[in-house]
């Protein structure tokens, strides 16, 4: 009882960090219908502010959110405006292009930070890194839990920004239908620059929030890009709620499998849920839960 | 035919450029192949921060018979492929006299048997896989001891503390995790142990502890990890934070001896054992000399694959001075008859079971006590008394 | 005969004398890698390029390829060059369940079906030890100490590769595959099994880059599941061979492969020693820290090139050959002008 219990604990909390990244890609995919492959290199990118917040300026990492995320925010947005949006006007054969455009990004930015920072494996050591408390038997570990949390209360968050407020209407709108959203007087490029911003701005409180229970070096993107993706797709493009739903299944598909399997499978079963949701509830938990 | 001039216009100076090739002072030429971008740069660096040290030592005391070496590092950045590319060039652009590197057993595999094919001696000093020197290569030499070998000094230390009777065993799915668990739990038959649990896991997980929750719930005496350092320190803090206590924490030789481990894991690192093959405190002349040396150049502590380079320097230069001719034969021959004294070790190459030219070295176990590594086994080496067995997480 | 005929006749001919005028083993080697990347290329341009089905998995087939290649030598004793074909055979064979569960998927997340196969094969290669011997990987002695005969099966592989392709563009097939690229709708409305031949579509892609896969095991001569399955270097380079050289267009992906092979090596060897040749001439000390800074960020310049070209050349260097003159013999003309 004691290990289910355990394993269960630790795949909602996981699943709780892992749905903050999954939003941040929703977001991103649903409107622009694209596949943003550095999500996990701006994550990277966080982290490393929030490295340098903490070891150079001596901030808490939980204080760093307020550094971090306004950051990832404008470089997403800028991103998204000098890279992304060009391709749109250009007539190619594949939209993929910006695809491969995020890939581009992606290897620039680790190699900036492997230049800036080198390859030394970085890490934030708080007092409460490797704290955790206990119920019964089983431990909660305290910073994963209060990432938890945070986790939860970004995501009412941004569920409320998207339905209440007129940019989360207006980004809606576009990932509906781009064409009518113009015609009703939105700026469709404002949009998706705007949604880049905020979507960078999201992972970049889960790479802060993870700073003080991981480590960073400069190649640790590409698995949380996939992890994101894999989210997003279980979720549903574009679906908030969708995205936790992904998140907090593939942390417990994880956990129990491998307490119950291996530990070597964990990713694979990750994947293999992904094929399974990709064909036979294409267009993921959105579609059971419409929202 | 506009185009087609155009196409060769481009194509000219490109190939020019191509040809520019090897230039430089008529020093004797060493290549070394190392990863200095990717995952692996972070060790590559401390190699070839070593090798400079080593080879600006060399030159400054006169070099090698009046001659300096010349030192031509190539980036593999981690991959076969690219590492095979390395050499190529190495060998047929820049005519190296020897090669040395290699780093990680895939690359070094991949390397070596370029070297062998074309007949240029290659001295691996950090691959471990036990194949790499059972081939019957003679051109290939091995300064460090395989993979199966680390946890040497460690069955010693179970037979002397004696009470161990169940063991879990854990690695990274790679070559090194791989096989190193498969040869532990092998020489786990022979000391009389059982394994209970014996599993692998992605490296770069977030987090273990459904793994750690399966090794709390088998109650083993002793868990042996084969992890690389970033790794090891999550594995340790959540050991920590579920409460784990078998009597005997060891990390395979990998990541539990790097600084790094320490500084991330803190008091999470107490009391862990390692199995390694070099610390600055182990009785070699020079080892704590290239230590100081090390982190007064660079400002940065250096660790046993830095130590691995340094030597294997060391031993390159003193081939190139006994060699009767600068030829590949020549070079090989005097690889073959090395016998000497390195901050690494004493480094001479012999076959024995399926190797062959392979450097014998004893290995020992350290121990974390209060945020220094400690050399504890074997005993006359040691510089501190072991603690065993580890305090329980509550009792500390 | 027009320039457009005349010019693969003098490629060809120019490759197979290369080999014969440069006897250079480390020209010889990256000359053999971008045959090899020809072939990949043209593998992802047929699914992608001329069907429209972007895929990010072309791992997935290369790494089945290689390890055909290197089990047939492990673990059966024959020899590798055998699993040539066979290696593409047994690419198809992973390809056909998949094209035939995944293609009802469409875009992006057809894409995304293909990345995940790439990532369940390459931990397939690793759990399965008994088979694969896991990471520890597959050695086999190389056939030739020579690089010259790799060179030219690799050649012939290559030139194969573009002339069936040109010979399937050409012919009914070639047509089907571009009508589903450019309306998939439509062209099952007018009676084309879109599903059947994306499929078919699928397995030659598979097929050619599945023998690329043989290829390089036997070149090579070492793999490991993180070599052969790699997503970075192998389904991602096959894409950028494919878009930088051109989509949908036949040279494309000669073009692509030989840049970026050449930009690959370029910035790894910090163009080819040229600052390290610029830093001993002139012997100062700055241009030996510029060198430094460069030859560290190597990997950042092959970054920033992929975003530049994709930025200004979206179509490649093939598609966009029109407007890349455009723009050179404008700018002439102004600087005559001027």
């Amino acid at each position: 009882m004691e290990v289910f219990l355990q394993t269960l604990v630790a795949g909602i909390l996981k699943g709780g960090l892992y749905s903050l990244i999954g939003i941040g890609m929703t977001l991103i995919m649903g409107v622009m219908g694209i596949i943003n492959l550095a999500h996990g290199q701006l994550m990277m990118v966080a982290m490393y502010v929030t490295f340098v917040c903490f070891h150079y300026l001596g901030i808490d990492p939980y204080l760093a959110l307020f550094i971090s995320t306004p950051l990832l925010f404008l470089l997403g947005m800028v991103i998204q405006k000098y890279t992304l949006n060009p391709l749109m006007e250009v007539e190619s054969l594949l939209p993929e292009n910006q695809v491969l455009m995020t890939v581009g990004i992606g290897m620039v930015l680790t190699e900036i930070a492997r230049f800036v920072f080198g390859s030394d494996y970085r890490s934030v050591k708080t007092s409460y890194s490797s704290s955790a408390f206990y119920l019964g038997e089983i431990s909660f570990s305290v910073a994963l839990t209060a990432a938890f949390f945070l986790a939860v209360a970004f995501t009412v968050f941004m569920f409320w920004f998207l339905r209440k407020t007129d940019i989360g209407r207006s980004i809606r709108a576009v990932g509906q239908d781009k064409d009518a959203a113009s015609l009703m007087g939105v700026n469709p490029r404002r949009i998706t620059i705007i949604t880049f911003g905020i979507g960078a701005a999201l992972v970049a409180v889960a790479g802060t929030l993870l700073m003080p229970l991981y480590y960073l070096f400069p190649d640790i993107g590409g698995p949380f890009t996939r992890k994101a993706f894999v989210i997003t797709i279980l979720g549903g493009l574009g679906s908030t709620v969708g995205a936790i739903f992904g998140g907090v299944t593939l942390g417990l598909a994880e956990s129990f499998g491998a307490t119950y399997i291996g530990m070597a499978y964990d990713d694979m079963i990750g994947l293999l849920i992904f094929l399974l949701v990709l064909l036979f509830l294409p267009g993921g938990f959105k579609r059971l839960t419409k929202i | 035919m506009k185009k087609c001039a155009l196409i060769l216009g481009c194509l000219l100076p490109l190939m020019g450029l191509v040809y520019s090739g090897a230039f430089g002072a008529d020093g004797l030429k060493v290549g070394v192949i190392l990863p200095l971008t990717g995952k692996l740069a972070k060790f590559g660096e401390i190699e070839k921060r070593s090798f400079i040290l080593a080879v600006d030592e060399i030159n400054a005391s006169g070099g090698v018979n009046g001659k300096r070496i010349d030192l031509i590092i190539e980036d593999t950045t981690g991959k076969p492929d690219v590492g095979r590319s390395a050499i190529e060039k190495l060998i047929s652009r820049d005519k190296v006299l020897m090669v040395g590197g290699g780093y990680s057993s895939s690359v070094t595999w991949a390397a070596v048997a370029v070297a062998q094919q074309r007949q240029v001696p290659f001295l691996v000093n950090t691959g471990s896989a036990d194949r790499i020197t059972e081939q019957d290569w003679e051109y290939i030499f091995r300064l460090n001891p395989p993979v199966s070998e680390y946890p040497k000094a460690l069955g010693s230390f179970i037979s002397e503390i004696g009470d161990v009777k169940t063991a879990v065993i854990l690695h990274e799915n790679t070559l090194f995790g791989q096989s190193g668990s498969k040869k532990f739990s092998k020489q786990c038959g022979d000391l009389g142990l059982k394994v209970v649990m014996e599993e692998g896991y992605e490296a770069g997980a977030v987090d273990f502890k459904p793994l750690l929750v399966k090794v709390k719930a088998k109650k083993p005496d002793f868990l042996y990890m084969i992890s690389y350092v970033m790794d090891a320190s999550l594995l340790m803090r959540q050991a920590k934070e579920l409460n784990l206590n078998p009597r005997l924490f060891v990390g395979g030789a990998a990541g539990f001896t790097l600084p790094e481990f320490q500084k991330n894991a803190g008091d999470a690192s107490d009391y862990v054992f390692s199995a390694t093959l070099w610390t600055p405190s182990v009785p070699y002349p020079g080892a704590k000399a290239y230590y100081d040396k090390f982190a007064a150049t660079y400002g940065c502590p250096t660790e046993y694959h830095g130590a691995e380079a340094y030597a294997a320097m060391y031993v390159m230069a003193d081939a190139l001075k006994r060699a009767t001719s600068l030829t590949p034969k020549g070079l090989r021959d005097a690889l073959a008859t090395t016998d000497m004294m390195t901050a690494f070790g004493p480094v001479k190459f012999v076959a024995y079971d399926k190797k062959t030219q392979q450097n014998r070295l004893p290995t020992f176990l350290v121990q974390w006590l209060h945020g220094k590594l400690e050399t504890v086994w074997p005993k006359d080496v040691a510089t501190a008394k072991y603690v065993y067995p580890v305090p329980k997480w509550n009792e500390r | 005969m027009t320039v457009k005929r005349i010019l693969p006749l003098v490629l060809l001919f120019v490759l197979i004398l290369f080999p014969l005028m440069v006897k250079d083993d480390y020209q010889q080697h990256l000359m053999i890698l971008v045959l090899m990347w020809v072939v990949i290329g043209s593998g992802w341009n047929v699914i992608a390029g001329y069907t429209g089905q972007v895929s990010f998995g072309d791992a997935a087939f290369f790494g089945t390829g290689a390890y055909t290649a290197g089990l047939f030598a492990h673990k059966l004793g024959i020899s590798a060059w055998w699993a040539m074909a066979f290696g593409g055979v047994m690419a198809m064979a992973v390809a056909l369940p998949f094209g035939w569960i995944c293609f009802r998927l469409r875009g992006a997340y057809f894409a995304l079906a293909t990345l995940a196969l790439n990532e369940v094969m390459r931990h397939v290669a690793t759990l399965w030890e008994s088979l694969t011997d896991g990471m520890v990987g597959i050695l086999i002695m190389q056939t030739f100490v020579s690089k010259v005969p790799y060179y030219y099966i690799a050649l012939g592989l290559a030139a194969v590769s573009v002339l069936s392709i040109q010979m399937i563009m050409g012919s009914k097939w070639g047509y089907y595959f571009v009508s589903i690229r450019e309306d998939q709708d439509a062209a099952e409305s007018l009676g084309i099994d879109t599903h059947f031949y994306k499929m078919v579509s699928l397995n030659i892609a598979a097929f050619l880059t599945g023998m690329a896969g043989s290829l390089y095991m036997n070149y090579m001569g070492f793999i490991d599941p993180e070599v052969v399955f790699s997503l970075h270097d192998i389904s991602i380079m096959a894409i950028l061979v494919g878009i930088v050289g051109g989509v949908g267009t036949l040279y494309g992906p000669v073009v692509g492969a030989f840049v970026m092979v050449a930009v690959h090596e370029f910035f790894r060897t910090g163009f080819f020693g040229f600052f390290n040749t610029l830093a001993v001439l002139t012997g100062s000390d700055v241009v030996h820290v510029v060198a430094g800074y460069v030859m560290q960020a190597h990997v950042l310049g092959f970054g920033i090139l992929v975003v530049v070209v994709i930025l200004l050349l979206p179509n490649g260097i093939v598609g966009d050959w029109d407007k890349m003159m455009g723009t050179v013999s404008s700018v002439r003309k102004k600087g005559m002008a001027g």
